[in-house]
């Protein structure tokens, strides 16, 4: 078994929550709590079967991993079953992998019914995303994109608020607005190139005439634009924080739109680097909006949740300022950013719902001097919130940092212009966060007996401070050492920029130059 | 020695109407409550003459055998058409014994018609003479009407009914009138013939394009392609539910065969002048019946008339298959018709399942079932995700081949103009699940539900079961049936003509 694990490894991590997810949905109702166990316990295991493989990994960080089998030719175009994991996947499919043991921790008590089944359709997801960051074949990447949908559709569908059919149509419709016409760009592409092997229709691409390549790229970016999701794509994604089970939105902020960002440094950069470079600036524009603009709308948040769902939108909007400047500096920033973002705000959601078990309510009103009732509680969040903010020593700072650094140094003009913009942008997210740390933890206690304070009657217990301590011992660890996390995609992000920039040869893109019959 | 060789051709067909003549004698009880072994025999009858006649076409498929009778040709096309045909009718048998039983109306005829309908596609889809093509057209569509009108106490049944007889009467004769046009200019009454006569004459001789229009139509109408579809929901509406499924899978797919056929006979694969202006034609069919298909789809409370709509707009994606007029093209078609059949009958089998009869077919009667027997509901949830044309399921496998020919033969717009109707669609396919598993029932209707009796309907439980896998099979195993099944039908069927 570990011999075949050590061979098969991306398989493995891909299609074990799948394998498990399904057998437990077997289970029957009543053994809810049993499922939910074992769940956990697989997740920890794939967990570790991944921290184990991929740092044990080669140093130099090429493609660590890669698995590739012909899966099968329709229509003329072959598809491969293609997987690999190299320096600009590794930690991304490590956060996801992270994540999902700790958000089905931290959501233990969660969902009032039904629990086996979403913890259940919570590992499918786990194999979605998994799937989607390690596809290296782009049919099987739009594949995993999809089936991705699935469950994370029904996750917010069945276990999510009042208004939760509107947001998990809304949300499965953007996407598939996005994907549905990326797919004819993508099957264009493909047939001028007989694969879809990413080096091949690379090359395809640059026999195209300039005005058809940017028609392709811009396909391309709205789809990945709708997940990141870009000003003014973006409205989806608060509807789907606010109505998705805590889990859903961990999951959702933490792994999910990063598929967007990670989409573009993938696909869309290496593919269109002549269209990229021509709307590089429209897109770091888009992406100072959405910073200002997404800040600015979580300042007059009443719903914590709300809140934290446009922070999102804001801090998302420095990963696309970052990959936009087309500078090693942004782009490595770009990548931690992702990073941050995930643990983060993914901290972020997993204790408003933590606050929301216990209090039943979201809205910052109800609530006022939460400290004098949660200490443990009022530090972690407080650690959390400084991270977010971008306070220095946290991870926070190193991305919002290295991003603006990036964009200042900037080749398309308005490079200083858009830092100095987007830094009031960090200016705003301290507003925005500490009047909300303000109102809800400090102050006299709220006495009023429908309050949330005052339903507030213990504080975290094990289980949940298990939860969080190691989402601390990250945020300092990427704030002090970010080298140990930007060392993986050092050396790929230079390539992909160079090549970016001189797009003539390619070489480095094909492995070998492969001859058409 | 020659009759052997004629009733090799001419087997499949004879089996089913040996069944379809020994099951009125069943019918002959004019006993509401006709025994139960009586009903048992029709039933198992009924399947026995699905089987041989199955196991028949699947044995000539294997050892290659393609014999043919006078015009009629049992070739790889309509052997992979009876095929098709034959799981479709033996899912409708299945589901309509657990349907007939819930509506309180098992009688001999409905079997009967519904072997006589099997006859008559088989002969449609085997053929590339116009006569027997409008005697096979007949032969399932007069069966069809009256099927449709099954339960005929029921007013919709009825309204169903006739207006699918009226629109489809019609529809014939345009069909007629179109073959008697192309006779006229021709000379011949065989289509492959006729492309070749046409191919000689200098430009187009505007009798032989009206007359081409005509028969073209007389396609459209019974693939329900806009503006020929207004038939469509009312009929599906009235007839029951395994009967309105067996209309849109094997009426829709065995005329899309026939077409195809037709269609590369004539223009020899979509080229030359004909083949153009009848290209364009569905083009422009295929633009109007995604779009009004799915913009209507849209709006409707009734499963059944939503499901119409749904059957509707994907005769708009099949159609797009002769636009591109490739071979790969023609091979997406064949393997979208397998898709859609697994697909198609799970949804439809759903309602059957779970005991939904008469006015009991709206999206609140689905209210909350799906926790009720989620494995069920799981598969058809399966079946609906994949007419949605969500990976990894069958339906997105069949868009997918379509639309890379689509766009490879240069009709982007076409291709984009498909995707965003299909995105229409994944908004009105969701709302079956969401109301399978989001909502909860509403109290009134969980009361009439109480006093109802309690449904089992294992049958039709297992059909939807077995298409539900079939559509998640269908994904993974695409080379298997494209190499296996499309590409050698495609072939052959082209090769036939060159």
């Amino acid at each position: 078994m570990s011999a075949w694990i050590s061979s098969h490894l991306l398989t493995f991590l891909v299609f074990a929550p799948l394998f498990w997810g399904l057998l437990l949905l077997a289970f029957p109702e009543r053994l809810a709590p049993l499922v939910r166990l074992l769940a956990l316990l697989g997740s920890t295991g794939v967990f570790c079967v991944a921290l184990i493989h991929l740092l044990r990994a080669t140093p130099e960080y090429g493609t660590l991993f890669c698995e590739r089998v012909p899966w099968f030719t329709i229509v003329g175009l072959p598809v491969d079953y293609h997987l690999a994991a190299d320096g600009l996947n590794l930690w991304l499919v490590l956060l996801t992998t992270f994540l999902t043991p700790l958000t089905l921790l931290g959501t233990w008590n969660s969902p009032p019914s039904r629990g086996g089944a979403a913890a259940s359709i919570f590992l499918m997801l786990e194999t979605g995303i998994l799937g989607a960051l390690l596809a290296q074949d782009l049919l099987l990447f739009y594949l995993f994109w999809e089936a991705m949908l699935v469950p994370m559709y029904f996750l917010i569908g069945v276990w999510g608020g009042e208004d939760r059919k509107y947001a998990a149509n809304k949300f499965i419709l953007f996407t598939l607005a996005g994907s549905l016409l990326w797919l004819v760009a993508l099957l264009y592409t493909a047939s001028r190139a007989g694969s879809f092997a990413p080096p091949l229709m690379a090359a395809a691409i640059q026999d195209l005439p300039g005005s058809v390549q940017r028609l392709l790229f811009l396909a391309f970016a709205l789809a990945f634009a709708i997940k990141v999701p870009l000003f003014p794509l973006h409205t989806w994604l608060p509807d789907a924080h606010t109505e998705a089970p805590t889990a859903g939105s961990v999951v959702l902020a933490g792994v999910l739109l990063k598929l967007g960002s990670y989409g573009f440094i993938r696909f869309a950069i290496p593919m269109f680097p002549s269209a990229f470079a021509h709307y590089a600036r429209p897109l770091a524009i888009l992406a100072v909006i959405a910073i200002l603009y997404g800040a600015l709308v979580a300042m007059v948040q009443w719903d914590i949740k709300k809140l934290v769902a446009y922070s999102s939108v804001s801090h998302m909007g420095f990963v696309m300022l970052g990959l936009s400047s087309m500078t090693v500096l942004g782009t490595q920033g770009a990548m931690l950013q992702m990073l941050n973002h995930g643990i983060s705000t993914g901290a972020l959601f997993l204790m408003v719902g933590m606050l929301y078990d216990r209090a039943h309510t979201r809205m910052i009103a109800d609530f006022g001097g939460v400290a004098t009732r949660m200490p443990i509680f009022t530090t972690f969040f407080l650690i959390v919130t400084l991270s977010s903010i971008g306070l220095p020593l946290t991870n926070g700072f190193v991305g919002e940092f290295l991003i603006l650094n990036g964009t200042y140094t900037a080749g398309f003009g308005w490079g200083r212009v858009l830092a100095a913009a987007a830094t009031l942008g960090v200016l705003l997210g301290a507003v925005y966060m500490l009047w909300m740390v303000k109102r809800v933890f400090w102050g006299a206690a709220n006495t009023d007996e429908d309050s949330g304070t005052a339903r507030l009657s213990r504080d975290l217990n094990g289980r949940e401070i298990a939860v969080l301590v190691p989402i601390v011992v990250l945020i300092f660890w990427m704030g002090l050492q970010p080298r140990t996390f930007l060392a993986a995609s050092q050396e790929p992000v230079a390539r992909l920029l160079e090549e970016a920039k001189a797009p003539a040869p390619r070489m480095s893109m094909m492995p070998a130059p492969e001859v058409k019959p | 020695m020659n009759g052997a060789r004629d009733l090799a051709a001419l087997l499949p067909l004879l089996i089913p109407a040996a069944a379809a003549c020994l099951l009125p004698i069943a019918a002959l009880d004019k006993d509401q409550a006709t025994r139960k072994w009586i009903r048992g025999a029709m039933f198992f009858t009924a399947m026995l003459a699905i089987l041989g006649s199955f196991l028949y076409v699947t044995r000539l498929w294997e050892a290659g055998h393609q014999p043919t009778f006078a015009q009629f040709r049992m070739d790889r096309l309509a052997q992979f058409g009876a095929i098709f045909l034959l799981v479709a009718a033996a899912m409708t048998v299945m589901q309509l014994w657990d349907h007939l039983h819930q509506e309180g109306w098992v009688k001999g005829e409905t079997l009967s018609l519904l072997m006589t309908a099997v006859c008559g596609m088989m002969l449609f889809a085997s053929t590339t003479h116009l006569m027997l093509l409008f005697l096979g057209l007949e032969l399932f569509s007069i069966p069809l009407y009256a099927l449709t009108a099954t339960v005929r106490l029921r007013a919709s049944a009825l309204e169903g009914a006739m207006k699918y007889f009226m629109t489809g009467a019609v529809a014939s004769s345009c069909f007629l009138m179109g073959a008697v046009l192309l006779y006229g200019v021709t000379g011949s009454l065989d289509v492959g013939e006729m492309g070749v006569r046409l191919g000689l004459l200098k430009g187009l001789d505007p009798l032989a394009l009206a007359g081409a229009a005509l028969l073209l139509l007389g396609f459209l109408f019974k693939v329900s392609a806009v503006p020929f579809h207004q038939w469509t929901p009312d009929a599906y509406e009235g007839a029951p539910h395994p009967v309105a499924a067996f209309m849109s899978v094997a009426t829709k797919g065995m005329t899309f065969l026939a077409l195809l056929r037709v269609f590369t006979a004539v223009s020899g694969g979509g080229e030359g002048l004909l083949g153009v202006k009848l290209r364009t034609a569905m083009a422009l069919a295929a633009v109007l019946t995604m779009v009004a298909g799915n913009l209507t789809a849209l709006v409707q409370t009734n499963v059944k008339r939503m499901l119409a709509y749904s059957s509707i707009s994907h005769a708009g994606y099949l159609l797009l298959a002769f636009v591109a007029a490739t071979p790969m093209a023609f091979t997406g078609l064949v393997f979208y018709l397998v898709a859609y059949l697994a697909m198609n009958m799970g949804a439809f089998g759903l309602l059957t399942a779970f005991g939904l009869v008469g006015e009991r077919v709206t999206f609140d009667h689905l209210r909350g079932l799906g926790w009720k027997r989620p494995g069920l509901s799981l598969a058809a949830t399966l079946c609906l995700l994949s007419l949605a044309g969500i990976p990894p399921t069958a339906g997105f496998f069949g868009k997918y081949m379509i639309f890379k020919e689509l766009v490879q033969a240069g009709h982007v717009g076409l291709a984009v103009l498909a995707v965003l109707a299909s995105l229409v669609s994944v908004y009105y396919y969701l709302r079956v699940p969401v109301a399978l598993w989001l909502e909860k029932p509403k109290p009134s209707l969980e009361r009439e539900a109480a006093e109802q009796p309690a449904v089992e309907a294992p049958f039709a439980g297992a059909t939807v079961l077995v298409c539900g896998l079939l559509t998640l099979a269908c994904g993974f195993l695409q080379t298997f049936l494209v190499d296996g099944f499309a590409a050698r039908v495609v072939r052959d069927c082209i090769g036939l003509v060159r």
